[in-house]
């Protein structure tokens, strides 16, 4: 190409962004149909382009599959007891920002709700060991995903108890002091200190029970 | 202002905004990895390293193009980490993935499988303007190539994509 800007100079300017326009292209474009055609092309282009990259994410969600190493903790007795002080006791929120992002999280992946199907071991085991907690649920759980909160990978899963679908969050690295109740948008929940982390159960349309909480609770090991 | 009644959860801004952007991010992902399951794996650990830096975003107007950015990176570091195989172009036609449907429109849905189809070379600076909004100059500072250079991979992959859209392609000095 010679060092005049010329039509080769300008599709390749136009090709390379169609929405930017030097002084010397407008210049050429000024005198040039051709060129001034071939930018509107690019630029009808470019918008079926941006429609194209707009996919609809309805069919996104698959289980996480990257392994992390697996720590076990006891689960400490004064998980019941919080159950049982607490129980009906609205108390004012110690730790409103984790409920909050517990319930947004829940919010964004609403889809969890619909699941209907019962996980294999297989499918929750490569979820727990992917987060590093184990839960040994006698219910049978509909969804399992590893997902990210607040820096690391926790298990989101959704049990089949006798209330109905419960979501819970096992959440091995948020410390709560004690029993938290929350409720928002139809959603009612509490987050419940288990050892150095805590539990989230969430209803959506319902209520949590106690005892419902405190079997889903048992199972759970750091 | 009204305070919040007792026991009312509030999320934090942080966690707002990074779910807010979330399914920009997929799709980001998804573009340049041309698999779901990897695009959803470079997105989590996108939303970690975010949420473990989220001091270094002063301006959160800026968390778009901050966080696209760290998505190409993961994806980048996701390649070479697990030295996954890169896609094949054919079975990535094959996969007839549903995510590429569109509603009556099959000139989009063409569209959508002829950028599967570009190479890396040419798709992912186009991923990253068209979808990312970022200029050539951003371009080329994040793939470590000269403005020119990006340039001319645009308009390659541009090219290519106007035959699919029923236009003559522009002549090209490869």
């Amino acid at each position: 190409m010679s060092n005049e800007f010329n039509c080769a100079h300008a599709r390749l300017a136009i090709g390379g962004d169609p929405h930017e326009q030097s002084p010397e292209l407008s210049a050429h474009l000024a005198t040039c149909a051709a060129c001034t055609r071939f930018r509107s092309e690019t630029l009808a282009l470019d918008a079926r382009l941006r429609a194209a990259f707009e996919l609809s994410l309805a069919e996104f969600r698959k289980p996480a599959r990257q392994a992390s190493p697996a720590r076990r903790f006891a689960l400490a007795a004064s998980v019941i007891l919080a159950l049982t002080l607490g129980a009906g006791v609205w108390l004012l929120n110690p730790q409103p920002a984790l409920a909050g992002d517990v319930l947004e999280h829940i919010k964004h992946e609403s889809a969890s709700w619909d699941a209907h199907e019962i996980l294999t071991a297989s499918q929750l085991t490569e979820v727990l060991r992917v987060a590093g907690v184990q839960f040994d649920s006698s219910m049978p759980v509909l969804y399992a995903m590893a997902c990210p909160f607040h820096g690391r990978r926790v298990p989101h899963l959704v049990v089949q108890t006798a209330d109905g679908p419960l979501t819970v969050m096992l959440l091995a690295h948020e410390k709560v002091a004690g029993r938290v109740e929350f409720a928002e948008g139809g959603y009612r929940g509490i987050l419940l200190p288990v050892g150095e982390g805590s539990v989230a159960v969430l209803a959506r349309g319902g209520d949590v029970t106690d005892v419902v909480a405190a079997k889903l609770v048992s199972g759970v090991r750091w | 202002m009204n305070p919040r009644p007792r026991g009312t959860a509030v999320p934090s801004a942080f966690t707002r905004l990074l779910e807010t952007l979330r399914p920009d991010l997929v799709r980001f992902a998804f573009w340049l990895a041309r698999d779901r399951a990897v695009a959803e794996d470079v997105v989590q650990e996108t939303l970690i390293r975010a949420w473990k830096s989220r001091d270094e975003l002063k301006d959160t107007a800026a968390a778009r193009p901050w966080l696209l950015t760290i998505v190409r990176r993961e994806h980048a570091r996701l390649y070479e980490r697990k030295r996954l195989p890169t896609v094949d172009v054919e079975q990535v036609e094959a996969l007839g993935d549903p995510a590429l449907a569109s509603d009556g429109d099959a000139g989009l849905e063409d569209l959508r499988r002829a950028i599967m189809q570009l190479p890396d070379e040419y798709r992912e600076p186009l991923v990253m303007q068209v979808l990312g909004g970022l200029s050539t100059t951003e371009i080329a500072a994040e793939l470590k190539l000269t403005q020119p250079a990006v340039l001319t991979r645009l308009f390659r992959a541009r090219n290519r994509l106007r035959v699919i859209y029923g236009l003559a392609p522009a002549e090209d000095a490869e």
